[in-house]
């Protein structure tokens, strides 16, 4: 009777192990997704976002704002993707990626300009620890390739793996 | 009679502005030398000589007015006293009882000497720096408008990076703007006795002239532009209207009063200033008494209703309940300086030295009312 517990537990155990995916854990919280590329609200985002770069002048608000940029496309990568629009999502992952490589420069600018960075590597470690995790969250649930086929033109291949893989690559650079 | 009351009252001021450095931060490395711990290791002390201190400030402030009445005060003494109050008190510790002027630096010193936003980067954003590690407010972003924040470039920039010297050019700035107000006061009811008020009222002077809070600067502007208004300069009217809301905001309650003269004024119809001044007053009380929906009702904030009051003195029971809410304010710091702590009974002393005063008054003239009814019959 005993040596069944012993089995049964050490299977659960056992089962439990394999079947959970670890991720990378982070305290650093992302924002709720906001508005999604189709809608006016969406056109109205993107006018405020370049309006609010110049908002954001100096090199420690410059890494607030391409970090803040890279964090709400990644949101919103991740939402088009858990709805298989990953054309759109795609592109959104890009603005991120994009976005994030500039957190880097910003702070090694501050940096040059006698600035303590030590709390914001810090911040841009943890950001990026956790848009790894979301990447893989990501990559977990998405096919390697996918053919998108508009109507009325000729069909586009997206190497998601590859895509997603690039992505990851910026943060681990940039952290 | 007269120059001995005055003699007494530099005697005074001299020993508030002596007693204000026990209040020394250790923080100011320049002023290391006169640092004594005083006021936190001796707070039974500190706050019985704060008491008194403020107490004996009104015991003038009711001389002064008392020989104004009198006519026993004329502009050239009004004058000399205004000198005396601002030469003496300019010479207090800054930071005796708020951190706000090191707020105001501090923010200056985001902008200007960081070139960061201060509405996106907090002083507690930028580590190492040595005013930001013993500023009160390092977790927030910039709380005062932009035309403040870009005005304060200059006693920045005066201040040469010296902390000491930053904190002092920052009172020259607000003093000036003290002066102008009392100024305009002047100008505008053309008696001596406004300006009394104004520029002797212990909480203006120790709120301005001592911890040089830039509510002041927000004041003179309004008071410019309405002064503009009676000239009938409306562009230049609408510009200092315009620069004193982007000051602190809280003008914006004039909006209503403001846009009403303008109307008169391109009319061409007769405004009664008075009622101006007394609806103006009426309004900045309301964002007075608003406050403790933002954070809590900080004894400073009196300085945006009690100019607009001083300016229709005729309106004695609005003023008797004014300079009495001004007592009563200057008292919010003794709980705190006593016990030490914002918690406890701290938020509850607070209240009850504040409103107690002016109840008193109401009091006494609803009391007065009814017996005058009763022994009407």
């Amino acid at each position: 009777m005993i040596r069944f517990f012993r089995i049964a537990a050490f299977s659960i155990i056992f089962i439990f192990i394999i079947t959970n995916q670890v991720f990378a854990q982070s305290s650093y919280v992302l924002p709720y997704p906001s508005s999604m590329p189709g809608g006016f609200a969406y056109k109205l985002h993107l006018v405020y976002e370049k309006i609010s770069k110049y908002w954001y002048f100096g090199s420690l608000g410059q890494f607030e704002y391409n970090l803040k940029m890279a964090d709400k496309y990644l949101v919103e990568a991740k939402t088009l993707f858990d709805y298989k629009q990953y054309l759109l999502g795609v592109k959104s992952l890009e603005k991120s990626s994009s976005y994030f490589n500039q957190t880097l420069p910003s702070l090694r600018k501050s940096e040059a300009e006698g600035k303590s960075v030590s709390q914001k590597r810090i911040i841009l470690s943890e950001a990026a620890l956790k848009h790894i995790e979301y990447l893989e969250e990501i990559d977990f649930d998405t096919p390697d390739v996918f053919i998108w086929e508009p109507e009325k033109s000729s069909p586009i291949s997206l190497p998601l793996k590859k895509i997603l893989i690039n992505a990851i690559n910026i943060r681990k650079d940039n952290q | 009679m007269k120059n001995f009351v005055v003699f007494l009252y530099i005697l005074f001021l001299s020993i508030f502005t002596i007693f204000s450095y026990v209040f020394l931060d250790p923080h100011i490395t320049q002023l290391k030398n006169i640092f004594t711990d005083f006021s936190f290791d001796q707070r039974i002390l500190t706050t019985f000589f704060y008491i008194s201190l403020v107490v004996i400030f009104f015991i003038f402030y009711s001389i002064f007015i008392w020989l104004t009445v009198r006519r026993k005060i004329n502009t050239k003494d009004v004058i000399r006293l205004v000198i005396i109050t601002v030469l003496i008190l300019f010479f207090s510790y800054p930071v005796m009882l708020s951190y706000d002027i090191l707020n105001y630096i501090a923010t200056s010193k985001i902008s200007f000497f960081y070139h960061e936003n201060p509405y996106v980067i907090m002083p507690i954003e930028i580590p190492g720096d040595s005013l930001f590690s013993f500023m009160h407010a390092a977790n927030k972003i910039a709380l005062y408008g932009p035309f403040w924040i870009l005005i304060t470039g200059i006693p920045y920039f005066l201040g040469f990076g010296n902390l000491l010297l930053t904190l002092f050019s920052f009172k020259i700035f607000v003093t000036a703007f003290f002066l102008g107000t009392g100024f305009l006061i002047w100008k505008i009811s053309k008696n001596i006795l406004p300006v009394i008020l104004f520029s002797l009222n212990p909480l203006i002077a120790i709120e301005t002239l001592v911890s040089g809070h830039n509510d002041i600067f927000m004041i003179f502007l309004v008071l410019l532009s309405f002064f503009l208004l009676m000239k009938k300069k409306l562009g230049l009217a609408i510009f200092f209207f315009t620069s004193s809301i982007l000051i602190k905001y809280t003008t914006l309650f004039l909006i209503p009063v403001f846009l009403f003269v303008v109307w008169k004024t391109i009319k061409k119809s007769e405004i009664n200033w008075d009622k101006i001044f007394y609806y103006s007053s009426l309004l900045m009380m309301l964002g007075f008494f608003l406050s403790p929906f933002r954070e809590e009702i900080y004894p400073w904030y009196a300085i945006w209703f009690l100019p607009f009051v001083f300016l229709i003195s005729k309106k004695k029971m609005l003023l008797y309940l004014s300079i009495l809410l001004s007592f009563g304010l200057l008292f919010r710091y003794v709980p705190y300086m006593f016990s030490g702590t914002h918690a406890g009974l701290t938020p509850l002393f607070k209240s009850i030295v504040t409103f107690v005063p002016p109840s008193l008054i109401l009091f006494y003239y609803i009391y007065k009312k009814l017996w005058g009814k009763i022994y009407s019959r």
